[in-house]
C-alpha cells in the first residue's frame, strides 16, 4: 500500500527556472498536513545555496521569484507573462536535505517548504557568514543574524557565578551545571538530616520544611551526582532517587535492589561531594531513608512534582495501608542496609544499581501502587478454604459442561472454557461455540437439559471432595449422618440413584471418592 | 422413589427439573410432587456451588436474551439477583455486572422505558470515570506496564532527535509522561524539545495534565511544549494534531482505537460492501448475517481503516497501539458473552487479589469502569457499542493494511516489564512476548496487548 514516490534529481546548472514555481497562495499556511502522495524532490546544494536564479537577460540583475523576474522584464518593454500555478493539478511537494548524513536525507523526514530546506540546508551545513557585533555569535542565514540582533543585549540572565545570558534555555542548563551553586548547596546537609533523624517515622513534619528538604536534598544530588557518577548525568541520579523514594513495598520485596536505594539516598543525604567510597554512605541515614520516605507520603498535592507522580493517589482509601508501611519498611530498610551494607562497597555496584533503579522504575511505582496493597491485603485477609477464583470457576463449569451431555447452554459452557482458555489469540470463543453448536444438534431435549442440571448439582458435590483440596473443610461435616448428605444434594436420596443410571460413571467415581460409606448401600 | 428414578430423563419428580426449568420457562406448575426450590434457597451454598450456578444462570440468560426471550431472561435474573451482589466474592461481582448489563439489554424492547429511566446517560461522571481509571492504574499494574513499554519504545526510536513530537490519541495517564520526561532528561545527549499533543474527550484532563507535566518539565529542565486537543478520537481531525512535515512523530494509543471500530454496523460487519447502511442492530441476534464477522481479516474502508490511512500519512517514527486482548466484536450476543464472562472474571479475580473486598477504589474501578464496558459489550449495538475490543491478531491486519510495518518492542522493555511485574507482592502478573509485542496476562490469561508500529521507511 505504499504510494510510488519518484524522486527527481535536479542537476544544476547556471540558471534554469527551476521545477517548481514560486507563486505563492493566497494565504500559505506554515505547517501544512502531510500528504502521503507529496512529489518528494531532491535539490543539490548548489541550487539550494542559489540566491538569484532568475536573471534579467537585458540588464543581468538576479531575482529569486521568477514572477518578480516577470514584472521586471515589463520594464524593458520585453514580452513577460506571469504563470499561475494551479491549484488543482499541483502537487503537494516535499524537499530533502543533499546532506546524506542528515536526518532530514530520508524522505520520511522530508520538510515541506522550500525556504524552510535552504534555511536547514545552511544552518546545519553552510558556512556561518553573518556576525553579530555585540556578541561575536555567527550566523549562516540572514534572517536569523538579524533577528538575533534586535534582541541582543536586550535581556539578561546572570547565574550566580556571574555568566550571562541573553536566552533562557542555555541560561537554565547552565545552572543546572554549575559549580558554585553547587558549593552553596554543600551547606545544607547537615540541617536536613539533623531533621530526618529526628523526623524519624512520624508523619508529622510540618509541610514547608519538609519540602524544603526535598528541594535541597535535590539540589544536593544534582551536585554529588556531578561530581561521582561521572557519565551520569545529575538528571538521571534524580529520576533515579524519585524512583527510589516512590516503592517502599518493592524494597520490601526484592531486598537487594533494596539496599542499593538507602545506598544511594544516604550519598545524597551526606552531601559528600567527593564520593569516592560509597561505603561510608551506608552507615548513616537509614533515619534519613525513612524521614524521606515519609514525605511522600503527606505530601501528595501539588507541593513538589516528585511526590505528584500518581503513586498513592486515590485519596483516602489507601491512608491506612500507608500508615502501615512504615512498619514494615523500617524493618526492612534496617535489615537490608545492615545486611548488605559492606557489599556495595565501590563504584561497580553504584553503576549495577543505577542500572537496576533506571530499569526498575517501572516496577517501583506499579509496586507501590498495587504490591504492596496486594502483599499487604494478601496476608491480613482471612481467605475462607473454598474459595474459588471466578476463572476458575469458569474453567470449571466449562468442564462439567464437557462431560455432561450436550444441549444449548452446554455449547455456551463449553465455549466458556475454550474462551477462557485461549491463550494465544485465537479467536477460540468462537470456535468453542461453534463446536458446541455441533454437539447441541444431537440432543435438545428438555430432558437433557435437567439432567444436565442434576449432573451439575452432583459433580458438584462430587468434585467438591474429589477434585479440590480446599473444599475438604466443606465436606467432613456432611459426613455425619445420611440425612445431611441427601439434603445437601436438595433432592433426596433418590437422585443418588438417579445419578447412577443417568449420569454414569464420573459422578460414581466421585460419590465414590466422596467417601460416605452410608451412601453405598442405596446405591447399589 | 427408586423406580421413579430409574432411567436418565425423568421429568416428573426430581425437584431439580423444575430448578432448570424455572430458567427457561415461566414454570407452568412444573410437573409432580417435589416443590421448585432451586438449591439455593434449600441450604445454604459454598461459594464454589453459588459461582457455577450463578455462571448457568448467566448462560441460561444470555441465551434467553439474545433470543429476545424476555420472560425466560428475566427469570434468570431474578435468580442472579439473589446469589449475586456487587460486594461479594470476585464471581458474585461479575455476575452483578453483566446481570446488570443483561437487564439493560433485555429493557431495550422497551423503549420508552430506557427513556423515561434516562437509561443510556446514566453512567459516571468524567470526574469519577478519571478516577475510577487512576484507581485501576495504581491497583493493577496491567496498564502502568503498557506505559513504560510504550515510553521505551518512544525513547528507542527517537534516540538522537532534537525534537520529539509526541501524539497521544487518549488513554495515557499523566504518570506516563512524567516518566517519558524523566527518560528524555536522562538522555546521555541530553533531552530533546518534546511537544506533546493530547487527544482527550474533556478538556479539565488535558488542563490538569497540563499543568503537572509543564512544572515537572521545568523542574527537569526539558524544553517542553503542551498542545491539548479536545476532540472524541472519532471525529479527530488529523490536521487539528499539527504535526510538521519531517518532524519525529511518536503516537500512542491506549485503549482508544477500538471506539473507531463502532462505526462498523452490526448488520454490516466486513463484507467490503459496508458504506453507509442504517444500524437497525437493536433488534438482538435475529440477524441477517450468514457468517461470523470475525471470520473477515481484509479490513475494508471503514473509520478506523481511513483513519489509520491518515495516520500513516503522518509519517511517524513509531505508532504504539495498547488494546484490549479479546474479541469482543462478534455480533451475536452469546459469543461475545461468554468471551467478555472469560475476560472480566479474570479482571474481577486480579482485583480481588489487589484490594480487600471493601475496597472504595476497588468498587469505583469495578463498577465506574469495568462495569461500564460490560454494559456496553453486552447492551449495546451499532455506534453506540463502542467497546470493540479484538485481538492483536486482528489489529495486526489492519495495521499492516493501512501501511505499517511492525517494530518489535525491544528486549529491554521485556526485562523491565517482566522485573516490574515480579517485583510485585503477587504472582498472578506475567508479560508474555510473542513476535516483538507483549501481552500483560493475569494468570495465563492475556488481558492487554502492546504493539509497535512504524510508519514508511526509505532504506
Amino acid at each position: 500500500m505504499q504510494p510510488p514516490l519518484p524522486q527527481h534529481q535536479h542537476q544544476q546548472a547556471a540558471a534554469p527556472p527551476p521545477p517548481n514555481s514560486a507563486a505563492p497562495a493566497p494565504k500559505k499556511k506554515r505547517n501544512q498536513p502531510a500528504d502521503p502522495d507529496a512529489e518528494v524532490i531532491a535539490l543539490s546544494p548548489k541550487t539550494l545555496l542559489a540566491t538569484n536564479r532568475f536573471v534579467c537577460e537585458v540588464c543581468n540583475k538576479g531575482f529569486q521569484r521568477e514572477q518578480n523576474l516577470q514584472l521586471h522584464r515589463r520594464g524593458h518593454n520585453l514580452p513577460w507573462k506571469l504563470k499561475q500555478k494551479n491549484p488543482k493539478e499541483t502537487r503537494r511537494r516535499v524537499y530533502l536535505c543533499p546532506e546524506p548524513t542528515c536526518v532530514h536525507h530520508d524522505p520520511s523526514r522530508a520538510l515541506g517548504d522550500l525556504t524552510g530546506i535552504k534555511k536547514h540546508y545552511c544552518r546545519k551545513h553552510g558556512e556561518k557568514k553573518w556576525k553579530c557585533d555585540k556578541c561575536n555569535k555567527r550566523y549562516a542565514v540572514q534572517s536569523d543574524w538579524k533577528a538575533h540582533s534586535k534582541t541582543c543585549g536586550t535581556r539578561e540572565y546572570r547565574c550566580d557565578c556571574g555568566t550571562l545570558f541573553s536566552r533562557r534555555d542555555s541560561f537554565i542548563t547552565h545552572r543546572a551545571f554549575c559549580d558554585a551553586l553547587a558549593q552553596e548547596s554543600a551547606r545544607m546537609p547537615p540541617i536536613g538530616a539533623g531533621m530526618y533523624g529526628t523526623g524519624g517515622m512520624a508523619l508529622g513534619l510540618s509541610g514547608m520544611s519538609a519540602s524544603h528538604q526535598l528541594q535541597s536534598f535535590q539540589d544536593q544530588a544534582h551536585s554529588s551526582a556531578t561530581t561521582t557518577i561521572g557519565s551520569n548525568p545529575a538528571a538521571q541520579f534524580e529520576h533515579l532517587m524519585q524512583s527510589s523514594t516512590g516503592s517502599p513495598a518493592f524494597r520490601g520485596a526484592q531486598p537487594t535492589s533494596s539496599s542499593s536505594s538507602p545506598f544511594y539516598l544516604g550519598g545524597a543525604e551526606d552531601g559528600h561531594q567527593s564520593q569516592a567510597s560509597h561505603t561510608s554512605l551506608l552507615h548513616g541515614n537509614k533515619q534519613a531513608y525513612h524521614g524521606l520516605m515519609q514525605l511522600p507520603e503527606q505530601h501528595q498535592p501539588g507541593s513538589n512534582s516528585l511526590l505528584n507522580l500518581g503513586f498513592f493517589s486515590g485519596g483516602s482509601g489507601g491512608q491506612d495501608a500507608r500508615l502501615v508501611f512504615p512498619d514494615q519498611f523500617n524493618g526492612a530498610v534496617g535489615g537490608n542496609v545492615r545486611g548488605d551494607g559492606s557489599e556495595h562497597g565501590n563504584s561497580g555496584a553504584n553503576n549495577e544499581s543505577v542500572a537496576i533503579f533506571s530499569g526498575n522504575l517501572m516496577g517501583n511505582q506499579m509496586a507501590s501502587g498495587a504490591g504492596f496493597s496486594s502483599s499487604l491485603y494478601n496476608s491480613s485477609e482471612t481467605v475462607a478454604p473454598p474459595q474459588m477464583s471466578a476463572t476458575a470457576l469458569l474453567h470449571k463449569a466449562a468442564q462439567m459442561g464437557a462431560t455432561m451431555s450436550s444441549g444449548n447452554v452446554n455449547s455456551l459452557l463449553r465455549g466458556l472454557g475454550n474462551g477462557g482458555g485461549t491463550l494465544n489469540g485465537r479467536p477460540a470463543g468462537a470456535g468453542g461455540f461453534m463446536a458446541g453448536e455441533s454437539s447441541s444438534l444431537r440432543s435438545t431435549s428438555q430432558a437433557e437439559n435437567e439432567s444436565q442440571f442434576r449432573d451439575l448439582m452432583n459433580s458438584l458435590a462430587a468434585s467438591g471432595s474429589g477434585a479440590g483440596t480446599a473444599f475438604s473443610g466443606g465436606f467432613p461435616g456432611m459426613d455425619d449422618s445420611k440425612l445431611s448428605t441427601r439434603d445437601f444434594l436438595g433432592v433426596g436420596g433418590g437422585v443418588m440413584l438417579s445419578m447412577g443410571g443417568a449420569a454414569g460413571l464420573p459422578l460414581r467415581h466421585g460419590a465414590a471418592g466422596i467417601g460416605m460409606g452410608s451412601l453405598d448401600p442405596e446405591m447399589k | 422413589m427408586v423406580q421413579d428414578e430409574g432411567s436418565s430423563s425423568s421429568v416428573t419428580s426430581s425437584p431439580l427439573h423444575n430448578f432448570s426449568t424455572m430458567p427457561l420457562h415461566t414454570s407452568p406448575g412444573g410437573a409432580a410432587a417435589a416443590s421448585p426450590t432451586p438449591p439455593w434457597l434449600a441450604r445454604e451454598l459454598r461459594s464454589d456451588e453459588r459461582g457455577l450456578c450463578l455462571i448457568h444462570l448467566l448462560l441460561n440468560c444470555a441465551a434467553a436474551a439474545g433470543a429476545g426471550r424476555l420472560d425466560a431472561a428475566n427469570a434468570a435474573l431474578e435468580h442472579i439477583a439473589s446469589l449475586a451482589s456487587p460486594d461479594g466474592d470476585a464471581m458474585q461481582r461479575v455476575a452483578a455486572a453483566f446481570a446488570e448489563a443483561l437487564a439493560r439489554r433485555a429493557l431495550r424492547a422497551w423503549p420508552g422505558l430506557c427513556r423515561a429511566l434516562l437509561l443510556p446517560r446514566a453512567g459516571p461522571t468524567p470526574a469519577e470515570l478519571a478516577a475510577a481509571r487512576r484507581h485501576f492504574l495504581d491497583l493493577c499494574p496491567f496498564l502502568r506496564l503498557a506505559g513504560a513499554a510504550a515510553n521505551q519504545s518512544v525513547l528507542e526510536a527517537m534516540e538522537s532527535e532534537k525534537i520529539v513530537h509526541v501524539v497521544d490519541l487518549g488513554g495515557a495517564d499523566a504518570t506516563q509522561w512524567l516518566e517519558l520526561l524523566h527518560l528524555l532528561a536522562a538522555r546521555p545527549e541530553g533531552p530533546p524539545h518534546l511537544r506533546l499533543t493530547a487527544v482527550h474527550e474533556h478538556r479539565d484532563v488535558l488542563t490538569q495534565t497540563a499543568m503537572a507535566l509543564t512544572k515537572e518539565a521545568e523542574r527537569l529542565d526539558v524544553p517542553f511544549q503542551f498542545n491539548p486537543v479536545v476532540s472524541r478520537l472519532e471525529a479527530l481531525d488529523v490536521e487539528s494534531l499539527r504535526v510538521k512535515t519531517g518532524e519525529a512523530l511518536a503516537v500512542t494509543s491506549s485503549l482508544q482505537l477500538h471506539c473507531l471500530l463502532a462505526s462498523d454496523d452490526d448488520t454490516s460487519g466486513k463484507d467490503g460492501y459496508h458504506h453507509h447502511q442504517s444500524s437497525n442492530g437493536k433488534g438482538g441476534d435475529t440477524n441477517k448475517r450468514q457468517r461470523s464477522p470475525e471470520s473477515g481479516v481484509s479490513p475494508t474502508t471503514s473509520r478506523a481503516d481511513a483513519f489509520l490511512g491518515a495516520l500513516w500519512g503522518l509519517s511517524p517514527k513509531v505508532v504504539v497501539v495498547t488494546e484490549q486482548e479479546a474479541s469482543h466484536n462478534a455480533a451475536p450476543l452469546t459469543e461475545r458473552f461468554v468471551e467478555a464472562l472469560n475476560y472480566y472474571a479474570a479482571l474481577f479475580d486480579c482485583l480481588e487479589s489487589a484490594a480487600p473486598r471493601g475496597s472504595v477504589e476497588r468498587a469505583r474501578v469495578e463498577r465506574w469502569l469495568l462495569g461500564e464496558e460490560v454494559k456496553n459489550i453486552v447492551a449495546c449495538d451499532g455506534a453506540d457499542r463502542r467497546e470493540r475490543h479484538e485481538r492483536l491478531d486482528r489489529w495486526t491486519a489492519r495495521m499492516e493494511g493501512a501501511g505499517f510495518a511492525r517494530v518489535p518492542l525491544s528486549y529491554y522493555a521485556l526485562l523491565q516489564a517482566r522485573r516490574a511485574a515480579q517485583g510485585l507482592g503477587c504472582d498472578g502478573f506475567k508479560v508474555r512476548e510473542e513476535k516483538g509485542a507483549f501481552f500483560l496476562c493475569w494468570q495465563d490469561r492475556a488481558i492487554f496487548s502492546v504493539s509497535a508500529w512504524r510508519g514508511r521507511r526509505f532504506d
